[in-house]
């Protein structure tokens, strides 16, 4: 625990600065340890297979950056990313594991295809009304874990997997019968162009707006967990369930709030995606957002800026990746493999314990939950 | 609905219920032991081209299936090294082995078959009719006119219970994810009776892998165990830890996917009867007729003091 009490310390005034400048080097000593291993392991398997690992992770950084279309897809892939890495980072922080991101975009995105088509002759007016409905909806979703939670004891891992599954049923369920369009394409109709989110130009392709209202969702995310009293009593919870309670924090409240804010990013996280990139909800919709959350807010050590770095390193991957398998023949499907390896190490606490001693586990405060499933 | 449909039906449930039970058993033994498996799908589905591999390499369904338990068992080993050794994170491990399995098969499919999609076609276990069981009416083609796998999962039922409830291993493998300090204690190390739990998951689901791409067809296609490595675990915590519990609540589960086709759309979309399972888990781990209790030492490394 004296790692968590140390993370926990000094969260406000002058002392905050400092802080993060002497957790720096421990904040970034587990992520870039997890990323340097996934790409040595990832250039022995290009070389297994024939290629030349160089000439692939160019491939991969020219896809990502090399251009403004480039650009332009890290941009969109990273957007969403934010959102759901936010989920999971929010909830973290009250100890809580939330794996329904997922599940809660799906809730977002069929909120602002609905709604966009109905609001469309609002014009611009409508993307607001649209995006802060996907965030009740979300938010409301986001509840169902913690309510299960606080009054049923059922543990959150469980019930949010099951929920992303009820999620995408019923999402897919109403985008094809309710809310069918008449189109070709199977799901939702098209919202009027000028009610969705503005494209930045700039030869960006298709990156939109989208990307300032996930740094502002992240910013959001700061302010709430440590400018406000709320945000106190959910890392309170997060560190220590006992002492909280005895200080007077509900325990219950706290848990159902945290659960129902991340739902809320990651709902608003599914309209924007709709609102922005799509314009409409397809079956099958985009998957997977919920999912690579978890490694981007562990990532990014559960911390809104970790998490947006996180999202970009992620977006920037899954652009490169296109372009790795058509200069190189490395598949694409190799990211997924990178991502998975980065996934596994960055909790590994006693690997750099092997190599730096006990100092490796303090530096590993804020990557991981001390506390079992039974609870 | 008639006797021969009604026996269709029974059929389905069974080949809908073999692959959960075998990946459901297989969670279990590893959360008995007191180490979280959401990692199942991702071992469902290396053993499912795993054995496509070895089947297409030798042309023998027995070397698949031996190439999809070696290849189970390296993934089991990941997640144990990871969590029970490098003390990483349970959930976090098992979401790595999801995406691993997913990206790595993606990724073989092109190196090994030149693209991605679909495996050529592989030599798989056909269906084996029991002379005379066969022949009983209505149940006799249900249960007993299907693969060997299906007969193998019929006889892992009981000995799993045997072995859970009535053996020293199953007695100390429990106890590890109860009171892992006692096991300790007697002697017992919980880091070995960790890994012989995580190691029989592995073995295990790649069984319900191989049961899915050779068996139920004989190739391998991307991302084929389409979530039935979370319904698994759904069968797990319905069926409260339990062998028999876990085997009947993936009955019910594959009988539900039975019925999704037959009832009328109209009447109950199919959705909604996809949706059950997931309810269901919900329901009984809230508590409603019975609460459903994880071992208390899940998700917990230990370490020696």
């Amino acid at each position: 625990m004296t790692e968590e009490r140390r993370e926990g310390r000094g969260s406000g005034g002058t002392s905050t600065a400092r802080r993060l400048l002497g957790n720096l080097g421990g904040a970034l000593l587990f992520p870039v340890f997890a990323i340097l291993i996934s790409f040595v392991i990832g250039a022995v398997i290009i070389l297994a297979t024939g290629n030349n690992p160089v000439a692939a992770y160019a491939a991969l950084v020219n896809g990502a950056f090399g251009n403004p279309a480039a650009i332009g897809r890290t941009l969109i892939n990273t957007t969403p990313l934010v959102f759901t890495g936010l989920a999971v980072a929010f909830a973290f922080r009250a100890g809580l594991f939330n794996i329904g991101g997922e599940g809660q975009v799906y809730i977002g995105a069929l909120t602002a295809a609905w709604l966009g088509v109905s609001l469309g002759f609002l014009g611009p007016l409508a993307i607001p009304i649209v995006l802060a409905a996907c965030v009740l909806t979300g938010f409301l979703w986001g509840a169902i874990p913690g309510v299960l939670k606080a009054y049923f004891g059922a543990h959150e891992v469980i019930t949010t997997i099951m929920l992303n599954f009820i999620a995408i049923d019923l999402t897919v369920w109403l985008a094809l019968n309710p809310l069918r369009s008449k189109g070709l394409i199977p799901g939702t109709a098209d919202i009027d162009a000028a009610a969705r989110i503005p494209l930045l130009g700039l030869g960006l392709g298709r990156a939109n707006f989208g990307i300032f209202i996930a740094l502002l969702a992240a910013v959001v995310a700061y302010l709430l967990l440590w400018r406000t009293r709320r945000g106190f009593q959910i890392r309170a919870v997060g560190l220590s369930p006992g002492a909280a309670n005895y200080a007077g924090i509900g325990i219950g409240v706290n848990t159902i709030l945290a659960l129902a804010i991340g739902g809320a990013f990651a709902g608003l996280g599914g309209g924007v995606e709709v609102m922005g990139i799509y314009g409409k909800m397809a079956i099958p919709f985009v998957s997977n957002l919920g999912f690579n959350g978890i490694g981007v807010a562990l990532l990014g050590r559960n911390h809104p800026v970790g998490v947006v770095l996180g999202a970009l390193l992620f977006g920037a991957l899954a652009s490169g990746a296109q372009q790795m398998q058509f200069d190189t023949n490395v598949p694409l499907d190799l990211t997924s493999v990178l991502l998975a390896i980065i996934l596994l190490f960055v909790t590994a606490t006693k690997i750099l314990e092997f190599v730096l001693g006990k100092r490796a586990r303090e530096l590993a405060a804020g990557t991981r939950l001390e506390k079992g499933l039974g609870s | 609905m008639d006797l021969n449909e009604l026996g269709l039906i029974l059929a389905s449930t069974i080949r809908n219920a073999t692959p959960l039970i075998f990946a459901a058993l297989g969670g279990m033994f590893s959360e008995r032991s007191g180490v979280v498996n959401i990692g199942l799908e991702g071992l469902m589905i290396i053993g499912a081209f795993a054995g496509v591999v070895g089947a297409f390499f030798s042309g023998s369904a027995v070397i698949g299936l031996a190439t999809a338990v070696a290849a189970g068992l390296i993934f089991a080993l990941i997640h144990a090294v990871m969590c029970i050794t490098f003390e990483a994170d349970q959930i976090i491990s098992g979401t790595a082995i999801n995406l691993l399995a997913l990206g790595g098969t993606g990724f073989l499919m092109v190196v090994i078959f030149g693209s991605g999609g679909t495996s050529p076609k592989v030599e798989s276990f056909k269906p084996i009719a029991i002379p005379g069981l066969s022949d009983i009416p209505l149940i006799g083609q249900a249960f007993f006119n299907q693969s060997i796998l299906v007969y193998l999962m019929y006889l892992l039922v009981p000995v799993t219970l045997f072995v859970v409830f009535r053996t020293p291993f199953g007695l100390r493998l429990r106890a590890t994810g109860e009171v892992p300090e006692a096991v300790d204690t007697a002697g017992v190390s919980v880091t070995r009776m960790r890994y012989y739990g995580v190691a029989l998951s592995g073995i295990l689901a790649s069984f319900g892998g191989v049961y899915l791409s050779m068996s139920l067809l004989s190739a391998f296609t991307e991302g084929m165990t389409n979530g039935r490595g979370f319904i698994a675990l759904a069968a797990l915590v319905f069926g409260r830890w339990n062998p028999l519990g876990a085997a009947g609540a993936a009955l019910l589960f594959g009988f539900a996917q039975a019925i999704t086709f037959r009832v009328p759309q109209d009447v109950i979309p199919n959705e909604f009867v996809h949706m059950l399972p997931y309810i269901l888990t919900i329901v009984v781990l809230a508590g409603f007729g019975g609460r459903a209790i994880a071992p208390a030492a899940i998700g917990k490394p230990y370490r020696k003091e």
